[in-house]
């Protein structure tokens, strides 16, 4: 008898009591329902943990802070270093960068900030992933790119403090700066100041090729300028100071010719590299942190939870599969004559086991998907619901894309394997009692 | 066809511990040939059925051989009976035994199924013996929707469809009226002459034992007339 006939054997069968089967499979259903809703919020909040570190690209890099080996500047990596660095396998690039000890002052027409700059390797950072959302990159020296929100922080120069910030503290739309910025040429002013505390304003203009990209995290205020690590050099040789710091009393000897990093930051080409790197750096003498640990302990963490909750959603459908237990053994009493019948011209022992096996496991499948569907259904609702709730109950906002239940297609298959297996499990005793009718007596006569 | 041999078989009665042995058969031999058509005759009780469900495999003797087309099926498990009922005999029971959710054509297809021919090989074969015994316009009638007489065709398209060799009749006129019997009878008849197919009819019913080539009777578990030395050798 093939596969295709047994199925349109059962079919035609389950359609002999109609309310049974559905009662049967909407308990399956509940069962199925119940196990992935319930697994869903550890695969939801441990989505969503994943993502907050993903999204900040930290997920496979190792932050170089310095090194600890013997006759060495502890804190200042040079190009020696990031050329070990990228000699490695599995480095993807390595970004470097220093920041200017000093905020410069940006100022085009009557509009000025002052705010952080760094020098970076661009290359390095469009490796990294590093984007932009208006311009191009920097192809000449004196050109910069700014961060997102460097022009809506452009304050204008002749007006009261007062009036140019709103309740927040944000500079009012009135009066922000309207021009392009890329394209546009502002005045870089850095400050020097001497032994006896005279100030002295060195000015480099710069060129805005491009602006970064939106910060992910959208609290974040991001108007970094970077700058090309040759105006970096000529910051230092008017400053007289390493990284630019206006102070030079505090310098010690005159700057080095060789290039020093306050960041350096090693991206692995895969994760599953980055533990190794990371240990291999540490005996090396450097001082690394990579988010790696953290990410595999919470992934541990939360697959226990995950394992935890899909067994006790497991009782659920363990308790279905009683239903579906006391349909199989209804059917094989009820469909007893017709078992006789059967064997009686010739139908194997063997054939009419999978028949009610199949039975079985077409309920449980039915079950597993309409519960799938319906869990579906209810993730999204929750997801929907409960920051609501939260929102109006404790008066706090929940982070936009923060979900409280995901249902990956692991999960689906997860319950479908188990709702598959209780079933045949619960199916298989009256599937054997079937192959056990007696022809004769199910005739209800002898021949 | 069949070779039975000092075949004996009996029912044990009562609860354990005052069980009392009933014999049914008593050293019962005989053989039926290939292409013959016979009688098995008996009151109520001889042991006729019984020895009826021995040779369909439906009990298992406590001694004897049972040979049917040259092979010893006395030790058969239930599935290799399972698989040699379905290749080599056909069966009508006296009250038809139709699966009663299935349409006469589903009910006459089941063998079919069981034996896993082809969907399209299996309509035609279906098609063709519902016609030839004369069921072609009863389709998709449910059992209940067919006479005793349309039904037991249906029975008899079933036991034909895999074109067995030999096939065992369990009263088969038994639930039937005196003009339908007779056209059964003729259909049988029919069958062995231009098919050859072997019967084996179980019948109290003297009238219908003479279609019979030979006539067996039973009498107390013992055969008492038809069943000669020399048929062991055929």
């Amino acid at each position: 008898m093939s596969f295709k006939d047994k199925i349109s054997f059962v079919r035609q069968n389950m359609r002999k009591n109609k309310m049974r089967l559905f009662m049967t499979i909407l308990a399956t259903a509940m069962g199925c329902t119940f196990l992935i809703v319930l697994a869903s919020v550890a695969f939801g909040l441990h989505d969503t943990l994943l993502q907050d570190y993903m999204e900040h690209d930290r997920i496979n890099e190792i932050e170089v802070y310095g090194t600890s080996d013997p006759g060495r500047d502890t804190m200042h990596l040079t190009n020696e270093d990031i050329n070990y660095f990228e000699s490695l396998d599995h480095v993807k690039t390595v970004r470097r960068s220093t920041t200017l000890q000093q905020y410069p002052l940006m100022s085009i027409d009557n509009y000025q900030l002052a705010t952080e700059a760094k020098s970076v390797y661009y290359p390095a950072e469009q490796e990294a992933g590093f984007t932009l959302t208006e311009g191009r990159f920097p192809e000449q020296d004196n050109e910069v790119i700014v961060g997102y929100h460097f022009a809506s922080l452009l304050a204008p120069t002749n007006n009261d403090n007062e009036e140019l910030y709103d309740d927040y503290g944000l500079l009012k739309e009135a009066y922000q700066y309207d021009g392009p910025i890329v394209g546009d040429t502002f005045s870089l002013e850095i400050e020097k100041i001497d032994q006896d505390g005279a100030v002295e304003i060195g000015k480099f203009d710069v060129i805005v090729s491009g602006i970064v990209e939106q910060p992910k995290r959208e609290w974040f205020t991001e108007s970094t300028v970077y700058i090309s690590e040759q105006l970096l050099t000529d910051i230092e040789a008017f400053t007289e100071t390493t990284a630019g710091s206006p102070y030079i009393e505090y310098q010690e000897g005159p700057v080095s010719d060789e290039r020093t990093y306050s960041d350096i930051v090693i991206h692995s080409t895969t994760i599953q590299y980055l533990q190794d790197l990371t240990e291999k750096l540490a005996e090396e003498n450097y001082y690394v942190y990579s988010v790696a640990s953290q990410v595999q302990q919470m992934n541990l963490l939360f697959n226990i939870a995950k394992a935890g909750l899909i067994f006790i959603g497991t009782i659920a459908i363990l308790i279905a599969s009683i239903g579906i237990y006391n349909t199989m053994t209804m059917a094989v009493t009820e469909r007893a004559g017709d078992i006789g019948i059967m064997k009686a011209i010739g139908a194997n022992p063997k054939t009419i086991k999978q028949i009610f096996l199949i039975e079985s496991s077409y309920i449980g499948l039915l079950g597993a998907f309409f519960g799938t569907v319906v869990a579906y259904l209810l993730s999204h609702v929750v997801n929907w619901v409960i920051p609501v709730i939260l929102e109006s109950a404790f008066d706090d906002t929940i982070p936009e894309g923060f979900k409280f239940s995901s249902i990956p297609f692991v999960l689906v298959l997860i319950t479908i394997l188990i709702c598959l297996a209780v079933t045949l499990i619960s199916g298989s005793q009256p599937a054997k009692r079937a192959t056990q009718v007696d022809v004769l007596k199910a005739m209800r006569r002898e021949i | 066809m069949i070779k039975i041999e000092s075949l004996s078989h009996h029912f044990e009665m009562g609860k354990k511990g005052k069980k009392t042995t009933l014999p049914v058969l008593k050293n019962v031999s005989f053989a039926v040939n290939a292409g013959e058509i016979v009688s098995l005759v008996g009151k109520s009780g001889s042991g006729k059925s019984t020895l009826l469900n021995l040779i369909g495999g439906f009990i298992h003797p406590n001694s004897g051989i049972i040979t049917i087309n040259g092979q010893a099926v006395t030790q058969f498990s239930e599935a290799d009976w399972a698989d040699f009922r379905l290749n080599h005999i056909g069966f009508i029971f006296q009250n038809f035994q139709l699966i009663p959710s299935m349409t006469a054509f589903q009910n006459v297809e089941l063998p079919l199924i069981l034996k896993g021919i082809h969907d399209s090989d299996r309509k035609m074969k279906t098609e063709e013996t519902l016609k030839r015994v004369g069921l072609a316009d009863y389709h998709d009638h449910y059992p209940s929707e067919l006479s005793g007489g349309q039904q037991q065709r249906v029975g008899i398209a079933r036991a034909l469809v895999l074109d067995p060799p030999l096939i065992l009749a369990d009263e088969p006129t038994g639930s039937l009226d005196s003009e339908t019997e007779a056209s059964l009878l003729d259909f049988i008849l029919q069958l062995n002459k231009e098919n050859g197919i072997t019967f084996l009819i179980i019948t109290h019913d003297h009238e219908v034992a003479q279609i019979g080539n030979r006539t067996i009777e039973i009498h107390d578990g013992e055969l008492v007339k038809g069943a000669y030395a020399h048929e062991l050798q055929g």
